[in-house]
């Protein structure tokens, strides 16, 4: 969201009138499935952002020898690491499944409003079950 | 949540069910001084009504101090026709004959009475009372300036228009005849001639929102590709220059709220990626 916003502009009026009201965009207008998808696709975009930092702490910490790698590992499997990672997992298979959405609609395909919001929901379903799928596979592989 | 709420088959379908009414930001959010909406007056059903249904409306005057307000007037349905449009009259013709809005033709084809009801805009000549939530809100098409009432200023999304020069350019010598087309060629501009220029798209575009001053918004994009797929034209390149910029053209990140509401059932967002694909198409 950058450039000049709304709200900044002056609102055009004939001279000597007082500026116009503007009405209500966000504040007022229904969230809707393509609207949320859309925003969450930024959302999770941040989030992994900062998520390739703590990434990059681990393997540096990895590369610093055993007790710096103890010390994060530590911090990773506490109760707000956990959480922390679980938002992850959920982030990045968000994002990669709203990419691949993204990608089809570049070679224009799956516009009709059905398609979008079949594809829609999938993104949200396959979320999910791949999230819960990669927490069950390292719950099996860490025993 | 029923499928039928879920999946939507077509933009005539109005929002019955959505997890949230409006985005969890604060009223004032993002708003100037003299946008804030204040509480209004509330204008009571006439005595005897026994089908009353109240509609929340926008109201401004610019003749008079002070900021939007939001009125609540209570219709007698058993009195008013079937539209939000007939709800306007009833309210202009029998409580306040100072309600303004646009109209015109009442049966969808000239675009007038575009504005947001519900939180979605559509046009109110073509959307059921029926359909609508109790209370009913009706704003001015969103993120427009206001002249009075239900009247956005729409002079800056002409003038964006105004801009792909929505015309045909021809550069060879002019036929005898008519430029013929073949059915095939004509075809192309299915869902797309049709454009009325309500701009319930642009409206709800919340790229729009943010970047008005710069991206053209879905509406005068859509007529951009009417023109680009036209095989009669001759300016594909130079169109494609206008567009071909971070702002105007790639603003556009594919929210499709533009194919959502468009009252006329177009696809504004298949437009613009069609635009897209020509802009690489042409590189390669």
């Amino acid at each position: 969201m950058s450039g000049a916003m709304e709200a900044d502009r002056p609102t055009p009026c004939l001279p000597g009138e007082r500026p116009r009201p503007v009405s209500p965009n966000i504040q007022n207008y229904r969230p809707q499935l393509t609207s949320v998808l859309s925003i969450l696709n930024r959302v999770t975009g941040l989030l992994l952002s900062v998520c390739a930092v703590m990434l990059v702490v681990w393997l540096v910490a990895g590369a610093a020898g055993p007790q710096a790698y103890a010390a994060v590992q530590g911090a990773i499997s506490s109760w707000i690491g956990r959480i922390v990672l679980f938002g992850a997992t959920l982030a990045f298979f968000f994002h990669l499944c709203g990419g691949i959405r993204h990608l089809v609609w570049d070679s224009v395909h799956g516009f009709e409003l059905r398609s979008i919001y079949i594809s829609g929901w999938a993104v949200v379903a396959a979320t999910l079950a791949l999230t819960a799928a990669a927490w069950i596979a390292g719950g099996i592989m860490g025993r | 949540m029923t499928t039928r709420s879920m999946i939507i088959d077509s933009s005539d379908q109005a929002p019955r069910t959505t997890l949230m009414k409006r985005f969890p930001v604060p009223r004032r959010f993002h708003t100037t001084a003299q946008s804030r909406i204040q509480r209004g007056r509330t204008w009571p059903a006439p005595s005897g009504a026994t089908r009353v249904k109240a509609f929340e409306i926008y109201r401004y005057d610019p003749e008079q101090a002070g900021n939007p307000r939001l009125d609540t007037f209570e219709v007698d349905l058993d009195d008013c026709g079937p539209m939000v449009l007939d709800a306007l009259f009833w309210i202009k013709n029998k409580v306040d004959p100072t309600l303004t809005f646009r109209r015109s033709c009442r049966e969808g084809i000239c675009g007038s009475c575009a504005m947001t009801m519900d939180g979605t805009n559509w046009l109110a000549c073509t959307r059921f009372i029926s359909d609508t939530a109790t209370p009913a809100t009706i704003y001015p098409l969103a993120n427009m300036p206001v002249i009075k009432d239900l009247v956005p200023d729409t002079s800056h999304l002409a003038a964006q228009y105004e801009m792909i020069e929505p015309w045909l350019h021809s550069k060879t010598p002019e036929p005898d005849k008519e430029r013929l087309q073949s059915p095939t060629e004509r075809a192309r501009l299915d869902g797309y001639y049709e454009c009325i220029l309500c701009f319930c798209c642009t409206s709800g575009c919340p790229s729009h929102w943010w970047n008005a001053d710069r991206f053209l918004g879905p509406a005068v994009l859509l007529q951009a590709w009417r023109w680009l797929a036209d095989s009669r034209d001759e300016a594909k390149d130079e169109r494609l220059d206008i567009l071909e910029d971070p702002f105007r053209l790639y603003r556009c990140h594919t929210i499709l709220n533009c194919t959502r509401t468009c009252p006329k059932g177009l696809n504004p967002g298949k437009a613009i990626a069609e635009i897209k694909r020509m802009v690489v198409e042409r590189a390669i």
